[in-house]
């Protein structure tokens, strides 16, 4: 089974075409946002220069966020398009999920940050478990100083990996103790990591409804933002 | 800081030398009823910044987008029923980008709009004729100083 996999959740715009067994090509970008210009051109890139074309892909993979909400939008647009015209499955992954498989193998728990803005992050908490990624939490869009203080009260080694990590790497190290950061090469989406998760599924037969599929926005509860706003004006008073 | 024009070029005038001297990631708040000129400030704002594209008030689109010396975004949220509509957007990603934004109607979404921000409020002086109108500047982040480089 071949997969096309396309990430624009982020800064990065990743895409890749793997199969069963390894990734038979990637292009990834990690450079100032510009997805809805160079998709396409990377995708073409990618079929070129490995000699294949849309008909040979079985199944596509896209990621469904949190993330940036026009990011999400141009790379489920993209898959969703793809998947119709050529009658194949497409499956969505989370970002976090697939930045969380980065770092695989990774004793303690796993903590993909991405700059949300405003002082907050979209995170969620991962362990790796016979070479199983397990989400052990929901996907969250909570403040840094919240996050630090729920992992405060873990007792393991916590990893961080994600564009969240350029912001708020300081404010971590100050605040916690037994915590790491993935290295460069590891630290960005990429479409092989999202491409492998999807793999999994779509080899499973398991596949999004191309209607009912839509991206995880994941704002915070308006209740909870209309109580800031009031925090907020009580300041200024 | 407070101009008075006498006549929309003015209002042009001020825009063209406000968009000569705007930084990368600028806020600029405009609010004014209608009729007051905000839209001519944002042209003036558009040309000071290099940009050649005619401009037009975004009150369908809610954002438009143009490459200048810098990026801009040019909101008006005149429309907008919800700050939540305006959310949805992805207006953080705008406005918290490298790009100038200019949010005509600002005042119609003041939860979301952050402190380091310049405000730009315009009311006509109908006591001293149609074309009368005072522009008062706003801002507590010295990054805005440069309008005190403002002279008609």
């Amino acid at each position: 089974m071949k997969i096309l996999s396309l990430d624009s959740a982020t800064e990065s715009a990743t895409c890749a075409i793997l199969d069963d067994k390894r990734i038979l090509g990637e292009i990834t970008f990690n450079y100032k946002k510009q997805h809805s210009v160079v998709l396409m051109p990377m995708i073409d890139e990618l079929f070129n220069n490995t000699g294949m074309n849309i008909d040979d892909i079985d199944g596509f993979v896209a990621s469904k966020g949190p993330g940036s909400f026009t990011g999400l939008r141009i790379g489920m647009a993209t898959i969703k398009g793809l998947s119709q015209g050529t009658k194949k499955p497409f499956v969505t992954i989370s970002t976090l999920d697939s930045l969380a498989y980065n770092l695989a193998y990774t004793s303690g728990i796993i903590c993909p940050i991405l700059d949300a803005l405003r002082d907050n992050v979209y995170t969620a908490l991962y362990t790796f478990d016979n070479s199983e990624l397990i989400r052990t939490s929901d996907y969250m869009n909570i403040s840094i100083d919240e996050l630090i203080n729920m992992l405060k009260e873990k007792n393991c080694n916590i990893f961080f990996v994600g564009d969240g990590t350029f912001k708020f790497k300081e404010r971590l190290m100050s605040n916690l103790t037994d915590i790491g950061f993935a290295p460069a090469h590891l630290n960005l989406a990429k479409a092989s990591s999202l491409g492998e998760l999807g793999l999994k599924l779509l080899s499973k037969g398991i596949e999004d409804d191309i209607y009912g599929s839509v991206p995880i926005y994941l704002r915070k509860p308006q209740a909870e933002r209309e109580y800031e706003e009031k925090m907020r004006q009580d300041n200024d008073e | 800081m407070e101009l008075i024009v006498t006549a929309v070029e003015e209002t042009y005038k001020i825009g063209e030398l406000l968009g000569a001297l705007v930084n990368s990631g600028d806020i600029i708040c405009l609010i004014g009823d209608l009729g007051t000129g905000k839209t001519h400030l944002a042209k003036g704002i558009a040309k000071g910044l290099g940009i050649e594209d005619h401009i037009t008030s975004p009150t369908f689109t809610i954002v438009n987008e143009y490459t200048g010396r810098l990026k801009l975004n040019h909101f008006d949220v005149y429309r907008v029923n919800d700050p939540d509509e305006i959310e949805a957007i992805g207006f953080d990603e705008y406005i918290f980008s490298d790009a100038v934004s200019i949010i005509e109607w600002a005042n119609f979404i003041e939860e979301l709009i952050p402190q380091g921000n310049l405000t730009i409020t315009i009311e006509k002086l109908s006591e001293l004729s149609d074309n009368h109108r005072k522009i008062s500047f706003q801002y507590t982040d010295s990054r805005y100083n440069y309008i005190k480089e403002i002279k008609l």
